[in-house]
């Protein structure tokens, strides 16, 4: 998220597409309402079911599952063609000026590019990049020039007229030119613009591609870098954000840093290769050489490349959650940790899922519950005599019951406190993981292949007498300290490449360090103090990077460095100083000699992220399947794409056997639109909330909601069993028919939405069958995120109901 | 001063935190449920269900409305649980909380008889019906937070969309129809206002309230205005004159017809029946 | 008079007798398992079938008791004496059977007697409560003077005798109270009730139903004991009592015509809505029709006659509080409300008591009046007829 919720106070018109935040993110909707109340701020919602966000919201566009780029693109088309953007905000903050390649090309779905190896496509990138003399990029700041980005875009998305847009979306057109006008009233200065998205945008086959849309429109409304405004990503697990900063993800290490691999052998390659000259990403090496540090103490030297040797280097394959399960499912994965998470039902196509489990030898659970994954060995309909897999189940403490931190969506790292005792022999993934590691080199101890890495790793997080290992020292390594004397660092601003300091992740950098004034550490302060009245409260917990709360904050003043909107400053130029109502996302001080930098060097470097310091509208490098997003049908969709004729993301993620059944195009045994939802009573797979007794009692089964027309024409009355299947599989469920779900005009054809809520497994108190038994094994080819909310299914009333 | 919760419905995304922590604070425990099609299972307030929210889809045209309502016990101004209930185990506190003296006070004297459950114009009070020893249930306006702590009722900390205000009744009172006259898409009544004698839980709306399972009107015509003991105080303040003003009018009817009446010897007038 | 006991099992008498066992036994297990167990209450309907049939009608059909007394021994009405004991008894026995029945209902029964001392005057519950109770123990008193006379106890029956016209007064005004107040008790359902039924006159119609079904009920069960007994009906007390009923039913039926209109509710009787049908049953079968009969001699005069009219009128009153308790509540309460097999043999049970414990009574007290013998003779073809209705 690049604001935070609290911010969400000073939006004007929220747009919430492929979000439902007051099932998901409760949250949300206290500071809307605030908004709303304070300063009649308008809420649109986009969704494919009239949600109980959608029962709040200002307008209710309804949207067929998987079109949202024709959507967002119609709105962009919208504001050029009415002159609606934000004209100097997209001049001087954006690549809209940028010339392009003259190969650079679009022609019928596809770009200039495309490549295919032995069936698989793929893009190279080579015609998308810059013009450029020398080292500076060739730029039009009249946008006139047919191959600036503004003039690419502006053909790319003329294409999206109102009429198209509807026909593709089956949103209707009144409605939808009422969305256009009210979001694109936020073009202007001083009105702020909130885009809100979740999984409504990214779990399809161009979720990445959803995601990088929602991020032009905002640039073209300038409501990014703005109280008020921002791409706001709904974050999902309650430390997902922790997660992924600690690299959960394959192919990166800690801090966002991308994972070396077998082209950069070497640490000189990597910082060839992964260390840009421009940027913030120019200071990476600092960044590695310190996280190697953090890793392996004194035996990093710089002699010896800081050990980067010992890193394991990624050969580039695939290695998400769903190859990791085709592989299982091939026999090639011997052993499995099922560590908080619960694939058996979360995953896609989960039935098979729970096949592949049972080709492994072992599996190790770490949970709160025997969840279906832990106990997928006597599951409904299997003989556990034959299964083969040794399965553990090792009891955890759940977050109420340890200490620790977790990063909310508004990278706020805060600090929880442990509020009661682990039941039984339930012990915090801290002392399992720190266990394990300790079982591991003792192991080694005895010999082996490459056994340096484990042998020489710093792992000192005992406290003599206790069980439990010292959390704090773990954070300490994390926030970063002075080799010389351990010094806890405040800002990765100090972090160097000659080995004298260490840090585990750098965008923690400060985390730890204890507030002068509160004496506590950063991410256990809790100030309510908010001088600005703009809910920043810099001095509640920590946000990263550097306790920023609103990213991008060069981009709410102009180049000038006058705030476009007095009245939310959060940087202002006075003439002389800059005023820093929050942490500055830009060199505005010089580190030697602390001098302020004048506003116009930042003004050309307002995404310091970025290597051409702008924001992109175009992107010529950082995505797989395109420089700019193009609609694609979902791989199973009802009918044919009607804006050209590449049907599906031809660079789409899919997989083998059984993994690869889909059902094709306008499919007559699958007429309808499955997607699939959250509840508020339950969380995820259900594992935790399936066993709270009062959260079973408030939404006990598994259902799927149709169409009050549907209903009838099925003959099927509330709370009937139907039966809902796709090509992969079949559910028996509750039916709920409800208006909130009502057949979309597609092409001038109706075409029914099905609701499925995926909650539901065998296990728990109150047990239902499982929604991802449905789902196709096909993702984004950036994220890998599979395409659980678009796919084809038919429903029938249950035989002998 | 007499509290109140002021419930914004307007405002409520049926999150349902309020009725988990309900049941949290009270140590209520949960059943199975089955499926409701509205996703308000268990459907109406019980024993072990306090507070539930009530899920209403409205269709107007092609336009949807979704209303969600917590329900809970009104906590009446003039309860008629309390004045129905012959061992006076519910009490009206000055706080305003109806309270059920058994559970609450420890006073033991309720008898089981449900007339209270009858008595409710809302169809509050549940019954433990699967308990040997039964007590009545409901909603306790968290008493002892509000008398012991000065907490504000848990379902109103926990609301995360400010739908639930806690307050002096009558400043209550005031917010609402100040929210109503600022804001014309609100409907022109506060309901608790008025309704059987007042309540101490109030709420406003944007859909009308009939829509949202409140009653508005019984058989035609609008819902008594009038607290239900008002009703029955009026029948029972007779008690005393009829007693002795009867008695006194057949002693006086004995006293006369009996000198015209000779005398029997009953012992002669009857006997045992001997054929049975 | 001798002091030895006898009561003769008939098969008949045994089937009851197996009743009032299995009924025992089901009360046992409301008691272990808590009422949700054995009946198919709910909170929707917190009120079944022994509160609304078994208490408001036991009560009700117990009228008998205090309308005879009235006339008997406040009007001195000498030739209503022979019916006047027999009355007494059916009414003792059900309130005995209407506390039993309010004994299982309540919840926390072990608190029973905790409104003896806690009072929540301000509850038309507390009134009834009350009242009930006292008259009760009123009529064991009353009953005591029987009992002594039959035990030869002469000085207690003297006490007894002393105290009766006090008790008498108290007997009656203590049952028009609670019957009135019974129907109170459904003035809290204002908005619930249909307005068919619920009416600030409630206490009045349940009152003034109660008393004029007294005389009804004693010709009723007057006419069965003498079958089963083989004695002659005394039919020429039934043929006079009839003229009470038949006036007391002309007021009622104004009254509630009236009230109707100035509520201005009458339309609702003809909606044609299921309420307005069951509604007019009650008007049309069991109190318009009775009324014709009583005032048409002709029927009047014959024995069948006067049963039947005076069975309308008793299964009226039952009819019309079913309807208060039932009918009327239905469509406010929502749910649905059908007893249990329990619930069911629980109320058989306790009314196959009240037979058992009206014969054994009559057998061995004297309530019945003493017959003359041609009676007697008279008498032989009934008690073919009576054992018919024993067996
Ligand atoms: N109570 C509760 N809260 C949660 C979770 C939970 O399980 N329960 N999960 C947490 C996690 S991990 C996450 S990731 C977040 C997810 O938060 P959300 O993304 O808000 O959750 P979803 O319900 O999966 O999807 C949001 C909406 O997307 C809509 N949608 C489906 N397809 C499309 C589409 O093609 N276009 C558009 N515009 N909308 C579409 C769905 O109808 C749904 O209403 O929630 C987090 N919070
Ligand atoms: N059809 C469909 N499928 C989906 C989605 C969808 O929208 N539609 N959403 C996807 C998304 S966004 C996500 S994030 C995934 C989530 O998929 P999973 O992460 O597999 O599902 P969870 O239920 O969150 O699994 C978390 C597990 O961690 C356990 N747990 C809880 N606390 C702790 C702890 O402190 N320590 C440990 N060790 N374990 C703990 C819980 O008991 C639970 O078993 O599901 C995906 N699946
Ligand atoms: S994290 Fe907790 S508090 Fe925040 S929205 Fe979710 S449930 Fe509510
Ligand atoms: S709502 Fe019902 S239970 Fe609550 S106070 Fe009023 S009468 Fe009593
Ligand atoms: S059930 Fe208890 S509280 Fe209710 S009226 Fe009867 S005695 Fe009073
Ligand atoms: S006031 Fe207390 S008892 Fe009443 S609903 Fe709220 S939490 Fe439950
Ligand atoms: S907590 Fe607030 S928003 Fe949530 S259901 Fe209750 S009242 Fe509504
Ligand atoms: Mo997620």
């Amino acid at each position: 998220m690049t604001n935070s919720f609290t911010d969400y106070k000073n939006s004007d018109v929220f747009l919430m597409i492929g979000a439902n935040p007051a099932e998901n993110h409760p949250q949300v909707m206290r500071f809307a309402g605030i908004a709303a109340a304070k300063r009649g701020a308008k809420i649109i919602v986009v969704d494919p079911r009239f949600t109980k966000t959608a029962a709040k919201a200002d307008i209710y566009a309804p949207i067929r599952p998987g079109t949202d780029i024709a959507f967002l693109y119609g709105i962009m088309n919208y504001a050029i063609e009415n002159n609606l953007y934000f004209h100097d905000y997209v001049v001087n903050y954006t690549n809209a000026s940028f010339l392009v390649s003259p190969e650079y090309g679009f022609s019928d779905g596809l770009f200039t590019g495309l490549t295919e190896k032995d069936g698989n496509f793929s893009y190279d990138t080579k015609t998308w990049q810059y013009q450029t003399d020398g080292a500076n990029i060739k730029k039009d700041p009249t946008l006139q020039d047919p191959q600036c980005v503004f003039q690419i875009l502006k053909r790319h998305v003329s294409r999206y007229d109102i009429k198209t847009v509807c026909n593709i979306t089956g949103t209707p057109e009144d409605v939808y030119r009422k969305v256009c006008e009210l979001y694109c009233s936020t073009g202007k200065p001083d009105k702020a613009g909130n885009l809100l998205y979740a999984m409504g945008i990214t779990q399809h086959t161009y979720g990445g591609q959803n995601v990088r849309a929602t991020a032009m429109l905002q640039l073209l409304l300038g409501n990014i870098g703005i109280a008020g405004g921002g791409v706001n990503a709904q974050r999902g697990e309650s430390n997902v954000q922790g997660s992924t900063d600690q690299a959960m993800l394959y192919h990166y290490i800690p801090g966002y840093n991308p994972c070396p691999d077998v082209n950069t052998p070497t640490l000189k390659d990597y910082i060839e290769k992964q260390v840009p000259k421009t940027s913030y990403w120019s200071n990476r090496n600092k960044f590695i050489i310190s996280m190697l540090k953090a890793w392996f103490g004194d035996k990093a030297t710089a002699e010896n490349d800081f050990c980067y040797g010992w890193l394991p280097k990624h050969t580039g394959k695939d290695h998400s959650h769903m190859a990791i399960f085709q592989a299982m499912a091939e026999g090639k994965i011997k052993g499995f940790f099922a560590w908080g998470q619960n694939p058996a039902v979360g995953g896609p196509l989960a039935s098979r899922t729970r096949d592949a489990l049972a080709k492994l030898d072992w599996m190790v659970g770490v949970d709160l519950f025997e969840t279906e994954t832990v106990s997928f060995w006597k599951r409904p309909g299997v003989n556990p005599a034959d299964i083969k897999t040794e399965v553990f189940l090792l009891p955890t403490a759940m977050s109420y019951e340890k200490e620790g931190t977790v990063a909310n969506s508004s990278r706020w790292i805060q600090w929880r406190w442990k509020a009661v005792e682990p039941p039984g022999e339930a012990k915090s993934d801290l002392w399992i993981a720190d266990r394990i590691f300790k079982a591991i080199r003792k192991e080694y101890q005895a010999g082996g292949k490459f056994t340096d890495p484990i042998l020489n790793m710093v792992w000192d997080y005992d406290v003599p007498g206790h069980d439990e290992p010292d959390i704090m020292k773990v954070g300490r390594e994390m926030n970063g300290y002075l080799v010389a004397d351990g010094s806890l660092l405040d800002s990765f601003a100090k972090l160097k490449e000659d080995g004298s300091t260490a840090c585990g992740v750098w965008i923690y950098a400060g985390y730890m360090f204890v507030d002068p004034a509160l004496k506590v550490p950063a991410c256990q302060r809790r100030s309510r103090e908010d001088k600005t009245g703009l809910g920043l409260f810099p001095k509640w917990s920590f946000a990263w990077p550097a306790n920023r709360r609103i990213v991008y904050n060069r981009c709410s003043a102009d180049p000038a460095g006058k705030p476009w909107d007095p009245a939310k400053t959060l940087v202002a130029w006075d003439g002389t100083q800059w005023i820093t109502n929050d942490v500055p996302d830009f060199g505005f001080k010089d580190a030697n000699t602390g001098a302020f930098i004048p506003p116009n060097i930042s003004a050309s470097n307002c995404f310091i992220m970025n290597t051409e310091g702008v924001g992109r509208l175009f992107a010529p490098t950082g995505m797989k399947d395109g420089p700019l997003p193009e609609h694609y049908e979902p791989i199973e969709s009802p009918v044919k794409n009607l804006i050209s004729k590449q049907q599906n993301n031809p660079v789409a993620a899919r997989y083998k056997g059984d993994f690869a059944k889909v059902a094709h195009t306008a499919s007559p045994e699958f007429p309808y639109i499955a997607t699939t939802h959250r509840l508020v009573e339950h969380y995820q797979s259900g594992a935790v909330t399936r066993n709270c007794p009062t959260l079973a009692e408030f939404m006990p089964e598994m259902f799927a909601t149709i169409s009050p027309g549907l209903a009838k024409k099925l003959g099927v009355k509330p709370g009937d069993l139907i039966v809902v299947s796709t090509v992969r599989g079949e559910i028996t469920c509750k039916a709920n028919v409800l208006p909130i779900v009502k057949p979309l005009k597609v092409n001038g054809s109706e075409i029914e939405i099905v609701g499925l809520p995926w909650h539901w497994g065998y296990q728990g108190l109150a047990p239902g069958s499982t929604a991802n038994d449905l789902t196709p094994f096909v993702g984004d080819p950036n994220t890998m995120i599979p395409e659980y909310k678009a796919f084809l299914c038919n429903v029938k009333k249950a035989s002998g109901h | 001063m007499s509290k109140g919760v002021l419930v914004d419905v307007t405002r409520c995304i049926g999150c349902k935190s309020c009725a988990v922590s309900c049941k949290t604070w009270n140590d209520l425990p949960s059943k199975t449920s089955t499926f409701t099609n509205n996703w308000d299972s268990p459907g109406k307030v019980t024993a072990d269900a306090w507070t539930i929210i009530t899920s209403f889809v409205i269709e107007q045209g092609d336009q949807i409305k979704w209303r969600f309502v917590k329900r809970q016990c009104m906590h009446c101004n003039e309860p008629a649980c309390e004045s129905a209930c012959f061992t006076h185990s519910f009490v009206k506190t000055k706080e305003g909380a109806v309270i059920y003296k058994p559970t609450e006070l420890k006073q033991d004297y309720c008898v089981g008889c449900r007339y209270c459950m009858i008595a409710c114009p809302f169809g509050i009070p549940s019954f433990q019906w699967d308990k040997a020893f039964p007590y009545v249930q409901k909603c306790r306006f968290c008493y002892d937070r509000m008398k012991e702590q000065g907490l504000q009722p848990a379902c109103v900390t926990s609301c995360p969309t400010q739908t639930l205000l806690f307050g002096d009744r009558d400043k209550l009172l005031k917010e609402a129809w100040d929210r109503i006259n600022r804001d014309q898409r609100y409907v022109k009544h506060v309901y608790g206002e008025k309704e059987y004698g007042g309540t101490s839980w109030l709420y406003i709306s944007d859909v009308p309230f009939d829509k949202i399972g409140f009653r508005t009107e019984a058989y035609g015509k609008p819902v008594s205005q009038k607290s239900i003991p008002s009703y029955t105080w009026d029948v029972l303040k007779w008690t005393p004159y009829i007693f002795f003003g009867w008695g006194a009018i057949l002693t006086a009817m004995r006293a006369y017809t009996k000198r015209r009446a000779q005398v029997h010897d009953e012992s002669e007038l009857y006997e045992p029946e001997k054929k049975g | 008079m001798e002091r030895t006991w006898s009561f003769r099992f008939t098969p008949f008498r045994f089937i009851l007798g197996i009743i009032v066992v299995v009924a025992v036994v089901a009360a046992v297990m409301r008691f272990v398992f808590g009422l949700g167990a054995v009946t198919n209450l709910s909170d929707e309907w917190p009120w079944g079938l022994w509160i609304g049939f078994d208490l408001l009608c036991g009560i009700a059909l117990a009228g008998g008791g205090f309308s005879t007394a009235l006339i008997v021994h406040v009007l001195h009405r000498e030739k209503y004496l022979p019916i006047a004991r027999a009355a007494l008894l059916t009414s003792l026995i059900g309130y005995i059977i209407a506390l039993v029945s309010l004994f299982l209902d309540i919840g926390r029964w072990f608190n029973f007697w905790r409104p003896f001392f806690y009072w929540g005057y301000h509850s038309v519950l507390f009134e009834v409560f009350w009242c009930i109770s006292l008259y009760t123990m009123v009529q064991v008193l009353e009953f005591g003077e029987i009992f002594f006379e039959k035990i030869r106890c002469a000085p207690l029956q003297k006490i007894l005798h002393f105290f009766m016209p006090f008790l008498l007064i108290l007997g009656i005004v203590l049952p028009s109270l609670h019957q009135s107040s019974l129907g109170s008790l459904y003035i809290v359902t204002i908005d619930r009730l249909n307005p068919l039924w619920w009416s600030m006159l409630l206490p009045f119609f349940f009152v003034w139903s109660a008393f004029f079904l007294g005389p009804a009920m004693v010709t009723f069960e007057g006419t069965l004991a003498a079958r089963s007994y083989g004695r002659a009906p005394e039919l020429p007390v039934f043929q006079s009592l009839t003229k009470v009923t038949l006036w007391m039913m002309i007021i009622y039926l104004l009254v509630k015509i009236g009230d109707l209109i100035y509520r201005n509710e009458l339309g609702r009787a003809f909606n044609g809505s299921f309420e307005s049908n069951m509604f007019l049953i009650e008007m049309v079968v069991f109190v318009i029709a009775p009324i014709v009969m009583y005032a048409t001699p002709s029927i009047r005069t014959n024995l069948r006659g006067v049963v039947t009219a005076s069975f309308l009128v008793v299964a009226g009153v039952v009819f019309n509080r079913m309807n208060v308790v039932f009918t009327g509540m239905a469509d406010a309460a929502g749910g649905h409300y059908f007893p249990s097999m329990w619930e069911w043999i629980i109320t058989a049970g306790m009314w196959s008591a009240l037979i058992l414990a009206y014969c054994f009574v009559v057998e061995n007290f004297p309530i019945l009046p003493k017959e003359d013998l041609e009676h007697h003779e008279g008498g032989k073809a009934h008690i073919e007829a009576g054992k018919s209705i024993h067996a």
